[in-house]
């Protein structure tokens, strides 16, 4: 899967989890760019991205991802559960 | 030693500065091998014996990550193992330093046990240097710290402009200013470090001290049981969330100037909380790092293992909106209570703490109990922001003054009975000196229940004056940061993108005329020095 494929399934989950079609991520959107993206939605779109994506972050990832982009690259070298 | 002492402002800085320089021209290393003699002698300035307590965590910790490093990618379950035994120990030695007189106390308290109370000297600033102690063992354990030196690990932990109060930094954040540092005078690192470090000691001696002088008794009456009218109750609740405001704020100022007068930034600790529209909003600007260590290493771990769980039960992740009550509850409301939670003990060894934590983790949850009905209730997102937001602003800032009685407050009974106070239980009372002044008016207060009093009507009317002014000051003008936006006072600080009218006007520029206003706000902040006080701050 490429990179912007993996972006536009992120996009997908975050807008189904915040209930807004406006989302749209980028490889550099933050967390403080996406109104209501708060620590405990972050942490329900983890869960969702690794239930899709069949693959398990570790905590100290999903602590400092950055940015999407940094979770799009955890992705690609994702360990499958 | 205090930042806001004659001895760290006329003997200590200026001389560890200039070495620094003279070093740094000639060798990088020997000018950080210095910094770190600095902050040693810093460190055991008050107590020599701070040293001796808090050296073999430092060693201890240094050794764990170093065994961290070695076994991590070849034997990550052990490596495992050595991260969570590191994060016991400094735990436990947190825990017996600060809290075992606690312990005892409370079973005292509640079992009637008749335990004698242990007397332990509590290192300085042990809570902070532990918390930035586990932060490193985590990274070392994730591999993000790719190698270290005893030298490097050593500048991180003791480095003098946070080490007593923070910022909570991260090595990552920290290290790579270190390693291309330039040691040299730098004359935009000196004047914007300058200026920050005399905001800050300004806002500290001729902000925080003076009101902290005024709502001391307040505090103590009531805690020794003498009910305080409705007036006297808001002068201590608004007088010390005021106090503490300016305090921690001039703390964090002078932290970061210092730390800039040696070329490094830190990351940013303080940014209006007052004028947060929600909780969740208050605690994204107050004491930012410690909220940023209590998310990344206490709740995300709580909730993603909560959540894991959850869908390995087959219940898939969903809409935060569409959350049942259960879920909101196990999910959401626990762990951010027990978070809170962490954070009241971490403020204080004492049941005022705990509850304080408890109150905002309450509150906490109510806020996000909130966002999640407030769609339903009132679809339209841009008109609730618009119209709403005065009232949001309303509520946050009295639950946060309600919660800081109990900050402030000795005992429980003392912060409930200021409380009462603050709903006028015990009545209103005005000094009798000022409802004459205000003639008919006066008459009317009478009639209208408040009671004349014997106390002081130039102290009660300085106190409220004060009080107006720092609230004047907290909400309506720009926060230091903002005034040095352009030159990056702190990591991640970024000018606006379109400043308003005001700031425009006022941000700071390496002018004469900000020279002169900074001269003088130096001269009158140095001047107000007198006896003694220590940040609020420094007794975690």
């Amino acid at each position: 899967m490429t990179e912007q494929k993996t972006l536009a399934t992120l996009t997908l989950i975050l807008r189904d989890l915040l209930g807004d079609n406006n989302i749209d991520l980028t490889m550099q959107t933050t967390r403080d760019d996406v109104p209501g993206w708060d620590s405990f939605t972050y942490v329900n779109f983890i869960v969702a991205v690794e239930a899709e994506f069949r693959v398990k972050f570790r905590i100290a990832d999903v602590e400092s991802f950055s940015d999407a982009g940094a979770i799009v690259a955890a992705i690609a070298a994702g360990r499958p559960r | 030693m205090l930042f806001n002492s004659y001895i760290f402002i006329f003997a200590f800085l200026p001389p560890v500065l200039a070495v620094f320089y003279v070093l740094g021209a000639r060798s990088r290393e020997a000018a950080l091998s210095w910094l770190i003699a600095a902050s040693l002698l810093f460190y055991a300035w008050w107590r020599p014996l701070n040293i001796l307590l808090i050296a073999p965590s430092i060693l201890i910790n240094y050794g764990i990550a170093c065994y961290l490093k070695r076994i991590g990618h070849s034997n990550p379950a052990h490596a495992r193992v050595v991260l969570i035994g590191g994060v016991v120990f400094n735990l436990c030695f947190l825990g017996y330093f600060k809290y075992i007189a606690f312990g005892e106390q409370a079973l005292n308290d509640i079992f009637d046990a008749g335990l004698p109370l242990t007397q332990v000297i509590l290192p300085l600033g042990i809570s902070f240097i532990t918390f930035q102690k586990i932060a490193f063992l985590v990274d070392v354990h994730a591999g993000r710290i790719e190698r270290f030196t005893f030298r490097e690990y050593a500048l991180f932990v003791l480095f003098f402009p946070q080490i007593i109060a923070g910022p909570i930094v991260h090595y990552r954040e920290m290290m790579p200013q270190f390693k291309v540092a330039s040691c040299r005078f730098d004359a935009e690192d000196v004047s914007v470090g300058i200026s920050l470090f005399f905001f800050g000691l300004a806002k500290k001696s001729i902000l925080a001290d003076p009101i902290g002088r005024v709502i001391g008794p307040l505090y103590d009456h009531a805690a020794s049981g003498v009910p305080q009218s409705l007036a006297d109750a808001w002068i201590a609740a608004l007088g010390f969330t005021l106090q503490i405001y300016f305090d921690f704020s001039g703390y964090c100022d002078m932290a970061l100037g210092i730390a800039r007068l040696f070329g490094i930034k830190l990351p940013v600790n303080f940014n209006s909380p007052l004028k947060a529209r929600s909780v969740i909003d208050f605690w994204a600007r107050w004491h930012i790092t410690l909220t940023r260590f209590l998310t990344a290493y206490i709740y995300m771990p709580m909730t993603l293992y909560l959540m894991r769980r959850r869908a390995a039960n087959g219940q898939p992740a969903r809409r935060t909106r569409d959350a049942k009550v259960a879920t909101f509850l196990g999910l959401l409301a626990v762990p951010t209570i027990l978070t809170m939670l962490v954070s009241g003990l971490w403020h204080g060894a004492g049941y005022t703490f705990i509850l304080w934590g408890l109150l905002h983790g309450l509150l906490l949850c109510v806020n996000h109990a909130w966002r999640l009905i407030r769609p339903r209730i009132w679809p339209d997102t841009a008109s609730y922001n618009r119209l709403a937001a005065p009232a949001a602003f309303m509520l946050t800032f009295l639950s946060v003054v309600f919660a800081m009685v109990l900050f402030r407050s000795p005992t429980v009974a003392g912060a409930a009975m200021l409380w009462k106070g603050m709903i006028g239980v015990y009545g209103a009372a005005m000094p009798r000196a000022i409802l004459s002044h205000l003639g008919p008016i006066g008459g009317l207060l009478v009639q209208l229940g408040v009671q004349p009093a014997w106390t002081s009507g130039t102290m009660f009317v300085g106190a409220a004056a004060r009080i107006g002014v720092l609230l004047f000051i907290a909400l309506a003008l720009p926060n230091t940061l903002e005034l040095l936006a352009l030159y990056q006072p702190a990591l991640g600080v970024k000018p606006a993108g379109a400043p308003g009218r005001l700031l425009r006007f006022v941000a700071w520029k390496p002018t004469g005329t900000w020279a002169v206003s900074l001269a003088c706000v130096a001269l009158a902040g140095i001047l107000s020095l007198g006896e003694l006080h220590e940040f609020l701050y420094w007794r975690f």
